[in-house]
């Protein structure tokens, strides 16, 4: 297996009296797309702050192509970031401008970053618009740039914080489109996102972010195969007993109370069987979204 | 670097270019200041009245002054308008590093704001007929007081970086620098930032005094000194900043 191009142990962040990351690790290969999946507050977006060497963790390492960044900032070199909530570029210089001024920022000779904007803007589609200010470009193709200036110095890494919030349908499939053939290219991206269906349409594997820690990391293959088909979330007036318990996981029934089913309503009735006669305090499809289902489940919302 | 430099001095260029309305503000806006100041002092002294030289002197202090006060919160307004916009860790993601990058900065800056004391100083000599016998060795001692104008612009960059809105404090600290650049620059006066550089300058243009090699010594030597204390302090606030995570937005 090939080296990760970034790799983080024990991440640990606290401000005041929250605990916004606890014990985060992850490892990101060659080729590779991780999605960082939780809600708003999850840790998501202070994680991707410690892997970018912007916010020093109170505990745990980040290591860049085996570099440390807030010890060594060329490491820095190595990584690009869409940052979520910030505008990224400036609002008063051209596309072009933008790109060329981050390309050097970024460690590029000034005739190597032009080269790269040029080329990186009329493969991106955004020729036509290398001459205007970024106050004037839509939402969408200022994400576009945003995602460009991350690209412009070639970096192994990518860190994509919400990389499709905000856009129209098309923006967005464009967006994952690019993202995707990125990844066939060889770099190596990190994406944070509340949207299952982003995870689902982009990831290799999915990381579930809740409360600071990642409770769940699997393939995208398994996370998908756990919210396939129909589910129903079941609560009882009282703990079931030891032997219940054993049969509602003989049939696959997931958590400690609430219970999650899957299956159709064959399965719901089977799990209802072994119930019987416990009280049942409430039975319901689950329709919602399924993240927040999830995390119920596990006993983390 | 150099690199570094030029794509610096070219974005702000292109600010110029773009946006000429903002220097030709700062030029009329700074120019009127001193001009109302001086007719004022002449309606006190009433008609008739010569300033002869001390006009020069003053007109000197003005002007280093102007350029002192670009070099010291053009790094504070700097960064609030960057944190404010949401490009500040866009900047911070430099391998260069932000100490570096707002060096680097500083020294493109110059251009723009040499330009805007320039042009200060011909719409003042035109309305108020002061003559400043303008040699080029001055620029050293400008450049002494800029090196310490800049390490006190980092010193205060570090409070804009972890406090954010600290335009107040620029505002009053405005008349600090008008006291060290108009302080003697004599006995306990010389361990002053920027007071004997100022002083030598002063006695250069408005006096015609010739350029003391000792003087511009001592006048760079508190420079750096001064620089090398605001760079300190600014390291040690990036580093506070990213441990706090103050490094986003307001």
């Amino acid at each position: 297996m090939e080296r990760p191009f970034l790799e983080a142990q024990g991440l640990h962040k606290r401000f005041g009296t929250l605990e916004a990351v606890r014990g985060v690790s992850l490892a990101l290969r060659p080729g590779e797309v991780l999605a960082f999946l939780g809600k708003n507050g999850a840790g998501k977006t202070t994680t991707v702050k410690m892997l970018s060497g912007l916010l020093l963790p109170d505990r745990g390492e980040v290591r860049l192509l085996g570099k440390d960044p807030f010890r060594d900032p060329w490491a820095l070199k190595h990584l690009g970031a869409v940052l979520e909530g910030n505008r990224n570029t400036y609002w008063r210089l051209t596309a072009l401008e933008n790109l060329v001024y981050f390309g050097v920022a970024r460690g590029l000779r000034l005739a190597a970053a032009r080269k790269r904007a040029l080329a990186l803007l009329e493969e991106y589609g955004l020729l036509e618009k290398a001459h205007t200010e970024v106050r004037h470009l839509s939402r969408g193709m200022q994400q576009k740039l945003a995602l460009l200036q991350a690209l412009v110095h070639d970096p192994e890494v990518l860190l994509l914080d919400e990389p499709t919030l905000g856009l129209d349908v098309e923006t967005s499939l464009q967006m994952r489109d690019k993202i995707r053939a990125l990844a066939r290219g060889g770099k190596a991206i990190l994406l944070t996102t509340h949207q299952l269906e982003v995870a689902e349409a982009l990831a290799h594997r999915v990381a579930i972010v809740h409360r600071g820690e990642v409770v769940l990391e699997e393939s995208k293959e398994a996370l998908l195969a756990r919210f396939a088909g129909e589910h129903y979330v079941l609560e009882l007036e009282a703990p079931p007993p030891p032997g219940v318990l054993a049969r509602l996981r003989a049939l696959g029934v997931e958590g400690e109370g609430p219970f999650l089913v899957r299956g159709d309503g064959e399965a719901l009735w089977r799990v209802l069987e072994a119930l019987k006669p416990l009280p049942l305090k409430k039975v319901a499809k689950a329709e919602a979204d399924l993240l927040e289902v999830f995390l119920k489940v596990v006993g983390r919302a | 670097m150099l690199d570094l430099l030029l794509v610096e001095v070219w974005r702000s260029l292109l600010a110029l270019r773009r946006y000429p309305l903002e220097l030709l503000g700062a030029v009329v806006t700074l120019s009127l200041i001193f001009y109302l100041l001086f007719l004022g002092a002449r309606f006190l002294a009433g008609p008739g009245v010569e300033f002869g030289g001390r006009l020069e002197a003053v007109l000197v202090g003005y002007l280093l002054w102007t350029f002192t006060l670009s070099a010291y919160n053009g790094l504070s307004f700097g960064l609030m308008e960057e944190a404010q916009t949401g490009t500040l860790e866009q900047v911070f993601l430099t391998p260069y590093g932000p100490v570096r990058l707002y060096l680097v900065r500083d020294l493109a800056s110059l251009f723009t704001q040499g330009l805007l004391v320039f042009l200060i100083a011909l719409v003042l000599m035109a309305l108020t007929g002061a003559r400043l016998s303008f040699t080029p060795q001055v620029l050293l001692p400008f450049l002494a007081v800029l090196l310490g104008g800049y390490g006190l612009g980092f010193a205060v960059g570090s409070l804009a970086l972890l406090y954010k809105r600290i335009g107040q404090l620029l505002g009053l600290s405005q008349f600090l620098l008008l006291f060290l650049l108009q302080a003697p620059g004599e006995g306990l006066f010389r361990l002053l930032p920027l007071a004997p550089g100022a002083a030598l300058a002063r006695r250069m243009l408005a006096e015609g005094a010739p350029l003391d090699p000792a003087t511009l010594f001592l006048s760079f030597l508190n420079g750096l000194a001064y620089l090398t204390v605001g760079l300190f302090l600014f390291r040690r606030a990036v580093r506070l900043a990213k441990g706090r995570g103050l490094l986003h937005g307001y």
